[in-house]
């Protein structure tokens, strides 16, 4: 019998799987096989893996073996064996941890790629945090203006410039626009930018590798130095030393330094008496929470600069709900949109609210069979009694049927458990109402909604 | 002798972590997606959040040998190893909803952020819920993306039984599966428990696990239902 010949019939073969089984089981688990060989009317057949093995011989085996017959009366049976494809690693197994131990520390693998001799000793800026997409409202103007003017100048007019302000309120963005400017305007100019724990490592590795000089030459040669989050450094008693002297350095040379924290240098937790009043000699220019104005305003921009529609409902219920900072607001319209995107769908005020349910809701209630039959009960205008009752007639089975389905798809009781809780009945006379409720969902749209209905309030 | 049965022995088993062994349904589908679609992510860093059992692990390892990451256990980071795990493409970080070094996490977090690298947390909730003090750190867990892993369906329930006694090297025919099927609690903690216990009940009678062996652990464990 020749090769093309089997590899034609094995192919009829995976055509009528695919027919009979569907597109996705067939995805999951008939895709992966492929024919190794047919020797004395036995074919063979391999899985990557003994689980798939198993699960293709359980349920598709008997299928497999009467597909080959019909299509070549002389195969007698069908072997599946596990052969792993090529690109799994042999002793992968041996690094898993076993269930129920937290896995082993992670072995620090050598970095993936080395880390260049001439290295930048600021952090990279990011591309998207530029003036013109920084959104400007009441509680953010004088900060903002702060910034520009500094950006704008080749004089230092004030020095330090220290912004500050809550968590997520845009102090990085408006540090990363500053340094972009200044590199735009004048390429010339050296500007260094990074965050104060940034400062800190590599102040620790120059003293590890005895290497603090070339670390002040770096600092102290720069034209405007920032750092971010310089809070970080409180408590870090040499780092802190080390900073001051760069700090008063580069003032006495007439070098431009600005500074963020998320708070204002005379309530800086940590941070040695000098440095405090060295930082705050400035011009010190706070943010403020966002008012809804603002947070509209950052929606409707960022919305734009992702490229994408947001009904107008969505952007106002975002605003009215994530108030605590900018970037929990970025962050949860970022999510909205992604989801969508994998989904296909359009954004709407109930996708919104699913997304978000664990940023909008502190927590996701246990819903119980007896909540359950109690909201049923009530919708369909019947005696809660009667979802333990025997009457059979259809006022009350049908909706003693919703709620069964209901407690299936709600909460992970047994059925045996949730027959009990209805009067004593038997699990297979929940499989039965589970299943005519899904007909009739399936058949009936209004019925469909009803019960969708039903579901949406017993879950918020 | 008292008692004629065995004292069973926990030899420990080693699930199956590759891309071939996880089982996808409607439950996982937008998680799988996700790591599926690495590096196109909507962030630099994703969270994982589902119950225990339900296959975040499994998935940490998919993403892991996918981006040629590190992945390690929440009470392993330290700020000490933060800059090294931070030079790697991207690192896994598990069930970092509890007992994790909260100043490493905000570092780990930022450099990878600075240096365009991924990172992969997991965790029972969605990290907006997870308890954390440090006000910097909660705040960028509130923003990152989040993909849920809900309650199983039948059909994954069903694939994930046999996967379990796959695992644990027990031979099981439809019928057990069949059986168990309507008469379990109907969770991945669920399936995880009954597993074992059966695993425990077939080791200690030396029986292959049977529709009456079944039927037995199961009334031991709720003493009403057969």
């Amino acid at each position: 019998m020749n090769d093309d010949a089997v590899r034609a019939q094995w192919n009829r073969v995976r055509g009528r799987l695919r027919d009979e089984f569907g597109e996705a089981a067939f995805k999951s688990w008939l895709n992966p096989l492929t024919l190794a060989d047919v020797r004395n009317g036995q074919v063979r057949i391999c899985v990557p893996t003994r689980f798939l093995r198993d699960w293709v011989v359980t349920h598709y085996g008997d299928r497999i073996r009467t597909l080959w017959s019909k299509e070549n009366a002389a195969i007698n049976g069908v072997d599946i064996v596990v052969l792993p494809t090529s690109g799994a690693k042999p002793n992968a197994a041996a690094n898993e941890p076993t269930a129920g131990k937290a896995p082993p520390p992670a072995t620090l693998l050598p970095p993936c790629e080395p880390t260049a001799a001439s290295e930048e000793i600021g952090a990279p800026l990011d591309p998207r945090y530029r003036f013109d997409n920084f959104v400007v409202g009441k509680p953010n103007e004088f900060a903002y203006a702060a910034a520009r003017r500094v950006a704008e100048s080749d004089t230092v007019s004030f020095n330090p410039l220290f912004l500050y302000g809550g968590v997520g309120l845009g102090k990085t963005h408006l540090m990363h626009a500053v340094a972009w400017h200044i590199r735009e305007r004048n390429p010339r100019r050296s500007v260094i930018y990074l965050s104060a724990e940034k400062f800190m490592y590599r102040f620790v590795r120059a003293l590890r590798f005895q290497d603090t000089m070339a670390f002040k030459e770096q600092f102290r040669s720069v034209d405007v130095l920032m750092i971010d989050d310089v809070q970080f450094i409180g408590g870090k008693d040499s780092t802190q030393e080390e900073f001051f002297h760069t700090f008063n350095s580069l003032v006495d040379q007439g070098r431009q330094i600005i500074i963020s924290a998320d708070k204002s240098p005379s309530d800086l937790q940590g941070m040695e008496e000098r440095l405090r009043s060295r930082l705050g000699c400035g011009l010190v220019a706070d943010i403020h929470a966002t008012s809804y104005e603002l947070r509209l305003g950052i929606i409707g921009a960022k919305a734009e600069q992702m490229g994408v529609e947001v009904p107008r409902k969505v952007a106002e219920f975002l605003a009215h709900k994530i108030t605590s900072n900018v970037r929990e607001l970025e962050g949860a319209l970022n999510r909205v949109v992604a989801h969508a995107q994998l989904v296909g769908r359009d954004i709407t005020l109930e996708s919104t609210q699913e997304v978000l349910h664990d940023l909008l809701r502190a927590n996701d209630r246990r819903i119980t069979i007896e909540e359950i039959q109690k909201k049923v009960a009530e919708h369909f205008n019947i005696r809660l009694a009667d979802m333990h009752s025997a009457r059979r007639a259809r006022q009350v089975a049908r909706p003693r049927q919703v709620a069964m389905y209901l407690a299936k798809q709600l909460t992970s009781r047994s059925l045996p458990e949730i027959g009990r809780k209805f009067g004593g009945r038997d699990h297979t006379t929940v499989m039965h109402a589970v299943k005519k409720v899904e007909e009739l969902r399936d058949a009936d749209s209004s019925f469909d909604e009803d019960i969708e209905l039903l579901r949406r309030m017993l879950e918020t | 002798m008292a008692d004629p049965t065995q004292i069973p022995m926990d030899f420990g088993h080693l699930p199956a972590f590759s891309d071939a062994d996880f089982l996808a349904a409607a439950s996982n589908a937008e998680a799988l997606e996700w790591v599926r679609r690495w590096p196109a992510w909507p962030a630099f860093a994703l969270a994982l959040a589902g119950p225990a059992g339900c296959g975040k692990t499994h998935l940490a390892h998919m993403f892991r040998d996918r981006s040629g990451g590190v992945l390690l256990a929440a009470a392993s980071l330290t700020e000490d190893n933060v800059p090294l795990l931070a030079e790697h493409m991207a690192v896994v970080v598990e069930d970092a909803d509890r007992g994790v070094d909260e100043v490493a996490l905000f570092h780990l977090y930022n450099l990878l952020r600075e240096t365009g690298r991924f990172l992969l947390l997991t965790g029972r909730q969605a990290p907006a819920r997870w308890r954390r003090a440090l006000p910097d750190l909660r705040s960028r867990l509130a923003a990152m993306p989040v993909a849920a892993i809900h309650a199983p369906d039948d059909g994954l329930l069903e694939a994930l039984l046999l996967k379990l006694f796959v695992d644990r090297q027990l031979r099981v025919g439809p019928d057990v599966l069949s059986f168990i099927l309507p008469r379990m609690e109907r969770s991945f903690a669920g399936a995880r428990a009954l597993v074992e216990a059966i695993d425990v009940a077939a080791l200690a009678r030396q029986r292959p696990v049977t529709v009456p062996l079944v039927r037995a652990v199961l009334l031991g464990e709720t003493g009403r239902d057969g």
